[in-house]
């Protein structure tokens, strides 16, 4: 992926920069907001991460909503030290695809990136999902592994289908929070943890290959792959 | 004129003199013009009676009346004179004919008299009788005392209006500056930093003691938040230094044995999770004074109750069955308030999470909606130890952590983010005993008056029970 990353802090860079290389993308990056709307503007970008706050005439959310009346689609995550639940209304309203409140794990940074990638390629959201021999069918909510179909509660359903859609991708406790519960709150027990377990028995216990994995630190991924 | 009272007093005394002064001035014009329209007449007809005593006697007789006339008048209080056609006086009271007086029949008013009563006038009827003149007059003086009481009743009027007004004003000025002066101490000490203070009040429902009420209910809502804001900051210095002693030990021990490349993995592991820590007791403590400020009532919708409840009670059914509880949930049907969705989750799954903490293995969990006066009322009920009597004010505290919980992770918010939840829907947390459990009551009123509330602390009960929520000791 090609990303631009629009901070002033350097710590936070290097720290993102790093990272980011490290998994392979190509980072371009700005340290102030004018810098940050030119590039934004002019260059073509997967993934725009936006800090909120900056310093200069020009704030993140301003630059956000710049580029979103130029016409410029791609994808922004808002980073911001303001993680209250107004702040992240108004950091979405302002034209963001999604919210990231400082300080974060590298790995939920880097889950929510992919996530957003994936999204803005456009999923057809009645296209039948299929992760190695697991098949699921969004339509008809059925759900198949092999030969054998699998019985799912419908919140597991959901679980099932938020994972297979970012198959191969890690996806955070954060995010399945956010994206299959609507909670926007810490659970303060491990209550995600124990739904995937769950799931896990129905959809690999009985099977030698195990396609519902967690990464650790991080969260978790359904994958084929090894 | 500094005082209010003062200025408003001399607005009312002014007011009373201008309609004292537009009442007396049409009577006295009506009075005037009715006395001298009379005496006019009266002229007109003594004159009338000469001219009838002229006709009959001559002018000889018409003289020789008026000579009679004169000698029996108390001078000046009839003017009477009879002239020939070159106005020589014949007869009557006046040396001469008044230079300024037309020889025409008709009524004049005449300016007459020397010296101190120069303004004094006279009233003239002029007739003619043949070729001689006749002059009938009346000094307007007589007249005078009255006109004169008319002048001092209206001038004792005003005076007892102004004495009154200025008495009235003074003593409602210091009536006024009195009560004043005390709100001045009471909110000087407060200003000084005793919040204790209240505005003294009485029964009566005066605007000064409506006002002081008012003030003293947003002083009860100061001390709260001062309260918050004080527990905040012990607890941010208690709680907080804890885990940051764990980091900073665990990172010295780190950089100061140098242990192996695997054992150091493992405590860089564990000091992300000692920062994981600091960082979700730090957004605890965030979303609690965010929700105390009462700055979350944004978010109210119409929510249904008892869909946010089941919702939260499905998502922590796996995590139940998990320690062979059994979670049950029981609801009377969808019943609409109006409240936060997000809030209102969070603080469920707090009182769910508690009683999962506390159930024993085995043990039930009961997640029950109610109907109750227009509104909602959910009850989360376990049957674990419960919490005994005089630990219950105390378990909705900020970081307050039973005995017997220690050891079990948590931050120790999550009553206290409860509770805070349910004030900001206009009610609070009830715990009861269930012999043995906890049963944990929010009411959710139909129309969340969070003011209200807060109003309502004065009254003893509320009070205990928003002392008990924010107590720092």
């Amino acid at each position: 992926m090609k990303i631009l990353l629009v901070e002033d802090n350097e710590r936070v860079t290097q720290f993102v920069v790093k990272g980011l290389q490290e998994a392979g993308h190509t980072i371009d990056h700005a340290a102030n907001g004018r810098d940050g709307m030119f590039l934004g503007a002019s260059e073509p970008y997967d993934v725009i991460i936006m800090d909120r706050m900056l310093p200069g005439e020009i704030d993140g959310l301003a630059i956000v909503e710049v580029l979103r009346k130029a016409g410029k689609r791609t994808p922004i995550l808002i980073l911001s030290a303001l993680s209250e639940v107004d702040d992240r209304i108004r950091g979405l309203r302002s034209g963001g695809d999604d919210y990231l409140a400082k300080p974060f794990a590298f790995g939920e940074l880097l889950a929510r990136l992919d996530a957003l990638h994936r999204r803005a390629q456009g999923i057809n959201q009645e296209t039948p999902l299929t992760v190695g021999d697991l098949h699921m069918d969004p339509l008809t909510r059925k759900v198949t592994r092999g030969d054998r179909p699998i019985a799912l509660q419908p919140r597991e359903f959901k679980l099932l289908e938020y994972l297979m859609r970012h198959a191969g991708q890690v996806v955070t406790r954060t995010m399945l929070l956010e994206n299959v519960w609507d909670y926007h709150f810490d659970p303060q027990t491990n209550v995600i943890d124990v739904h995937i377990s769950k799931l896990r028995q129905k959809i690999d216990a009985e099977f030698d290959r195990p396609l519902l994995r967690t990464v650790r630190n991080a969260g978790y991924t359904v994958t084929a792959s090894d | 004129m500094r005082s209010s009272a003062v200025s408003l007093a001399a607005g009312y005394v002014v007011l009373g003199i201008v309609a004292l002064v537009s009442f007396a001035a049409p009577l006295w014009y009506a009075w005037h013009v009715t006395i001298q329209d009379g005496r006019a007449e009266f002229l007109q007809s003594d004159a009338q009676r000469l001219t009838d005593i002229f006709r009959h006697d001559g002018v000889t007789g018409l003289k020789s009346n008026i000579d009679a006339r004169v000698s029996m008048q108390i001078p000046g209080e009839r003017i009477l004179l009879l002239t020939d056609a070159a106005m020589h006086p014949l007869a009557g009271n006046l040396p001469a004919w008044p230079s300024s007086l037309p020889a025409l029949p008709g009524n004049y008013t005449l300016s007459i008299g020397a010296g101190a009563r120069s303004n004094a006038t006279a009233l003239m009827h002029v007739a003619t009788l043949g070729s001689y003149y006749l002059l009938v007059g009346r000094d307007n003086k007589l007249f005078a005392p009255l006109e004169a009481r008319f002048w001092y009743g209206l001038a004792a009027a005003v005076g007892v209006l102004l004495i009154a007004g200025l008495v009235g004003g003074f003593m409602t000025r210091r009536e006024l500056l009195s009560r004043i002066h005390s709100i001045r101490q009471t909110v000087s000490a407060i200003i000084h930093g005793d919040l204790k203070h209240r505005l003294p009040t009485d029964r009566s429902g005066d605007e000064l003691n409506t006002l002081s009420r008012t003030i003293n209910g947003m002083l009860d809502q100061i001390e709260l938040l001062v309260h918050g804001v004080r527990n905040v900051s012990n607890s941010i210095a208690h709680d907080l230094r804890t885990p940051l002693a764990e980091l900073r030990a665990r990172l010295e021990e780190l950089a100061l044995l140098r242990p192996t490349t695997e054992e150091t993995y493992a405590q860089i592991d564990a000091a992300v999770a000692d920062v994981d820590r600091v960082i979700r007791i730090f957004d605890a403590l965030l979303r609690l004074a965010e929700i105390d400020a009462g700055l979350r009532r944004s978010g109210f919708v119409s929510l249904d109750v008892a869909e946010v409840a089941a919702a939260a009670a499905e998502f922590y059914a796996p995590a139940a069955e998990l320690k062979n509880i059994e979670l049950k949930f029981q609801a009377d049907g969808p019943t609409r308030v109006p409240g936060d969705p997000v809030l209102l989750a969070q603080a469920l799954g707090n009182l769910i999470d508690n009683a999962l903490k506390y159930a024993p293995e085995g043990g039930t969990i009961e997640v029950l909606v109610r109907r109750r006066g227009g509104g909602a009322e959910i009850a989360v009920a376990d049957n674990g130890p419960g919490i005994a009597q005089d630990e219950k004010a105390k378990v909705i505290e900020r970081f307050y952590r039973g005995d017997s919980s220690r050891g079990t992770p948590g931050s120790g918010l999550g009553l206290s983010l409860a509770q805070a939840v349910a004030k900001l829907h206009g009610s609070t947390l009830e715990l009861t005993d269930r012999n043995p459990g906890l049963c944990v009551l929010l009411a959710l009123p139909p129309e969340a008056a969070p003011m209200a509330a807060a109003n309502a602390a004065t009254t003893p009960a509320a009070q205990t029970a928003s002392i008990a929520a924010t107590a720092a000791s």
